[in-house]
C-alpha cells in the first residue's frame, strides 16, 4: 500500500487487479476503440494532407485582382431617376491593380499572410511551325513566387531559371507541342505582343489542365507581352491557416476594395468534399468513442453490483458517499488510460503495417502518414476522460447505495 | 460506594416500518425503549424475523427509524444528515458481521487499517502500527500480510473484530459473529470479545441465537415480534 496514494486510488487499483480477467477484457475493449480512432485519424489526416498538398501546392491561397468593371446606370441630373432601363455588362479587360506596390506592402504586413507575390496573368498563344496552343501566361517575380507555389520542386526537366528570354512550361504542353528543354517557342499575346522564348524547364503541378495551360515567364516579360507595363493584374497570397483563407479574403476585400478570391471559393467542390470527409470521420470517431464509453460503463455497473457488499462494509466503517463514488471514477479513468496506452501501441503497429503494405505500383508510399505525438497524447487524454465520464453513472449508483441494502446485497 | 453506570446509548420509542405508503406496509419494530451502558456486554436474542438485525442496523446508524429517538453519548442522531451520520458511525461504532465481510482485495493488516484509512484518506506508519497491535491482540500478528481469502472463518472473524476496534469506538455491534463458526472457534472468538470489553471498557451488543453464549453476557435482551419482551441480567 503506497503511502502517497489516496485511499480511493488504492482501492480502485486493488479492485481492478482482483477482477483481473474482467479488467483485462475492458482495457482491451477500450484499447481497440482507441486504436481504431488513432489509426483512422492518422490515415484520414494523411489522406487529407496529401489531397490538400496536391491542390494547394499549385495555386495561391488568395488571388487579389481589380474589381470587375461594371456599367454605371445613366441618371437624370435633376431627380436621380434612371434614364436607361437596359444595361449591358462590359467585357473584362486585363488591367493593373491601382497602386499595387502599396497593396503588396500592406499585405506583407498582415499577420495572417505568410507570403505575397505580384504577377501578371493573361491569355496568349504559343506557336511552333503550324502548331499553336492557347495558354495562360503567368508573369512572376521568381524569388517571391516560390513562396506561393514551390515551382523548383515541380521541375521535372531543365532548371528553375527565369531570365527575360526564358519560359517554364508544363509537361503536357511540351508533349502537345513536341518540344523539350532548350527548344524555343513563339509566344503571342491577345493584344499583339510577340516574343520568342527558350524553354528553361518543364514542370509537373499534378494537374493535367494546369500542365497544359500554364506558362511561366518573368514578370517584366509578361508585362511587355500583355501591354501592362509597370502594372500587375493579380497579387498572390499564402496565408497562415489555409482553412481560414475565405475569412482572410473577405477581410482583405473589405480593407482594400479589391476582389479577393480564396482557394476555397475557387475550389468549392473540393473544399466541400474535404469537409464532408472531415465530418464523416468525426462522426465515426464519436461513435467509436461512445461504444468504448458504453463498454466501460457496463463493466463498471456489473462491478458495482458485484461489490455491493464491500461498498456496504466501507460505508458501515465510515466511508463517505464521495469516497465510494471516487473509487469507481478512478477505475473508469485507469481503464481509459491503460486502454489508450495499449490502443496507441496497437495503432502505431497498424500504421507501420500500412506503410509497408500500401504502396504505389512504383514502390513509393501511397501517401505520407505523419504520426504526431500530439495525436497519441490527445487520444490518451480523451480516453481517460471518456473512462471517467463512463464511470459517472456506476459511481453515482454505488454512492447512492444504502449501507444496509448494500450489505444485504 | 456503588459505581454509577454511565449511559452510552438510549433508544426511545423506536419504530421501523417497511413499504411505507404501500398496501404491504409492515411495522417491524413497535416502539423499542432501550438503554446500553458503557462497558456492558449485552446479548440480543429472539426468533428469526423478530427484528434483531433491523434494530442493530438502526443502532449502528446504518438505517434510520421511522419514528423515535436514538442518542449516542448524548448526541441525538435523529436529525443528522448523511455525512454526519457517516462520520459518527465511523468514529463511535464498530461492526462485526456474521459473514466477516472482509474486503478480499486487501490483506488482513490492510483490512484492519481500513476504518482509519477511510477517516484520514492516506495510509501512514502510525496506522500500520495500530493495525499490527490489534492483529497481535487477536492473535494474528503473523497473518498480517495474508489475503482474507486465504484465512479460516475463525481467523477472518478475529480480523473483523480487530477492524471493529481500529477507531477505538465505545460501541461494537456484532450480528451473529459466531453464526458461521465451529464450536472451538465460537468459544475463542467470544472469549476474545469478552476480554476486549473487560480491558477497554468497550460496550458490545451481540445478536445471537446461541443461548449458551447469551448466558455468558452481562445482560440478555429478548426481542419478539418487534418488541422487547424481557431484559434479564445474568450472572455473566
Amino acid at each position: 500500500m503506497n503511502d502517497l496514494l489516496p485511499f480511493e486510488w488504492i482501492a480502485a487499483v486493488r479492485f481492478l487487479r482482483e477482477g483481473r480477467l474482467q479488467s483485462i477484457f475492458i482495457i482491451v475493449g477500450a484499447a481497440i476503440g482507441v486504436a481504431v480512432i488513432v489509426f483512422m485519424s492518422a490515415l484520414l489526416d494523411g489522406l487529407q494532407a496529401n489531397l490538400f498538398k496536391r491542390v494547394l501546392s499549385s495555386q495561391p491561397h488568395i488571388v487579389l485582382q481589380r474589381p470587375q468593371q461594371i456599367a454605371q446606370p445613366q441618371r437624370s441630373d435633376a431627380d436621380g431617376t434612371q434614364v436607361l432601363m437596359a444595361q449591358q455588362k462590359p467585357s473584362q479587360r486585363i488591367s493593373s491593380i491601382d497602386q499595387w506596390q502599396k497593396v503588396r506592402d500592406e499585405m506583407a504586413l498582415r499577420p495572417d499572410v505568410l507570403a505575397v507575390s505580384p504577377s501578371v496573368t493573361g491569355p496568349a498563344f504559343v506557336l511552333r511551325g503550324d502548331a499553336s496552343q492557347s495558354i495562360s501566361l503567368v508573369g512572376i517575380d521568381p524569388e517571391n513566387y516560390i513562396k506561393i507555389v514551390p515551382l523548383p520542386d515541380k521541375i521535372t526537366a531543365g532548371t528553375y531559371r527565369m531570365t527575360n528570354t526564358d519560359m517554364l512550361i508544363g509537361i503536357q504542353l511540351a508533349e502537345d507541342m513536341g518540344v523539350q528543354v532548350g527548344d524555343k517557342l513563339r509566344v503571342s499575346s491577345a493584344n499583339g505582343g510577340n516574343l520568342t522564348l527558350m524553354i528553361a524547364g518543364l514542370f509537373d503541378l499534378g494537374n493535367r489542365a494546369v500542365n497544359q495551360r500554364n506558362v511561366y515567364v518573368l514578370l517584366s516579360t509578361a508585362q511587355n507581352l500583355t501591354g501592362l507595363v509597370g502594372g500587375v493584374s493579380t497579387i498572390d497570397l499564402t496565408v497562415q491557416v489555409p482553412f481560414d483563407a475565405e475569412l482572410v479574403a473577405q477581410s482583405i476585400a473589405g480593407d482594400t476594395g479589391l476582389q479577393a478570391l480564396s482557394w476555397i471559393a475557387t475550389n468549392n467542390q473540393f473544399f466541400l468534399g474535404l469537409n464532408a470527409q472531415k465530418y464523416s470521420s468525426q462522426m465515426i470517431r464519436l461513435f467509436v468513442g461512445l461504444s468504448v464509453a458504453a463498454g466501460i460503463a457496463s463493466v463498471l455497473v456489473v462491478s458495482v453490483v458485484q461489490r455491493s457488499k464491500e461498498i456496504g462494509i466501507l460505508r458501515a466503517m465510515g466511508g463517505s458517499r464521495g469516497q465510494v463514488m471516487r473509487i469507481f471514477l478512478v477505475q473508469g479513468g485507469i481503464v481509459g488510460l491503460f486502454g489508450s496506452v495499449l490502443g496507441s501501441a496497437m495503432a502505431a503497429g497498424l500504421l507501420l503495417l500500412w506503410r509497408l503494405v500500401a504502396k504505389n505500383p512504383d514502390g513509393t508510399p501511397m501517401f505520407i502518414i505523419t504520426v504526431s505525438v500530439q495525436l497519441f497524447l490527445w487520444a490518451a487524454l480523451l480516453a481517460t476522460l471518456t473512462g471517467l465520464a463512463a464511470a459517472v453513472t456506476p459511481a453515482l449508483r454505488a454512492a447512492r447505495l444504502q449501507p444496509v441494502e448494500a450489505i444485504r446485497g | 460506594m456503588a459505581e454509577v453506570a454511565e449511559e452510552l446509548l438510549r433508544l426511545t420509542g423506536i419504530r421501523k416500518s417497511f413499504g411505507i405508503g404501500t398496501p404491504t406496509e409492515t411495522e417491524i419494530l413497535h416502539g423499542i425503549d432501550l438503554v446500553l451502558e458503557k462497558g456492558e456486554f449485552v446479548a440480543l436474542i429472539g426468533p428469526s424475523g423478530s427484528g434483531k438485525s433491523t434494530l442493530l442496523n438502526i443502532i449502528g446508524l446504518l438505517d434510520r427509524p421511522t419514528s423515535g429517538a436514538l442518542r449516542i453519548e448524548g448526541t441525538d442522531t435523529t436529525m443528522l444528515d448523511d455525512a454526519r451520520l457517516t462520520s459518527l458511525r465511523g468514529h463511535r461504532v464498530g461492526f462485526v458481521f456474521q459473514s466477516h465481510y472482509l474486503i478480499s482485495a486487501f490483506t488482513a493488516l490492510e483490512n484492519v487499517m481500513m476504518p482509519m484509512l477511510l477517516d484520514r484518506g492516506r495510509p501512514d506508519a502510525a496506522m500500520r502500527t495500530v493495525a499490527r497491535d490489534l492483529l497481535a491482540r487477536v492473535g494474528l500478528a503473523e497473518w498480517a500480510d495474508h489475503l482474507a481469502s486465504n484465512m479460516s472463518g475463525g481467523q477472518q472473524q478475529r480480523v473483523a473484530i480487530a477492524r471493529a476496534l481500529a477507531m477505538s469506538p465505545p460501541l461494537i455491534l456484532a450480528d451473529e459473529p459466531t453464526g458461521n463458526l465451529d464450536t472451538k472457534a465460537t468459544d475463542s472468538v467470544f472469549a476474545l470479545m469478552r476480554e476486549i470489553s473487560a480491558a477497554s471498557g468497550t460496550t458490545f451488543l451481540l445478536v445471537t441465537h446461541n443461548l449458551a453464549l447469551a448466558h455468558q453476557c452481562d445482560r440478555i435482551i429478548e426481542l419478539v415480534d418487534g418488541q422487547v419482551v424481557a431484559t434479564v441480567a445474568t450472572s455473566g
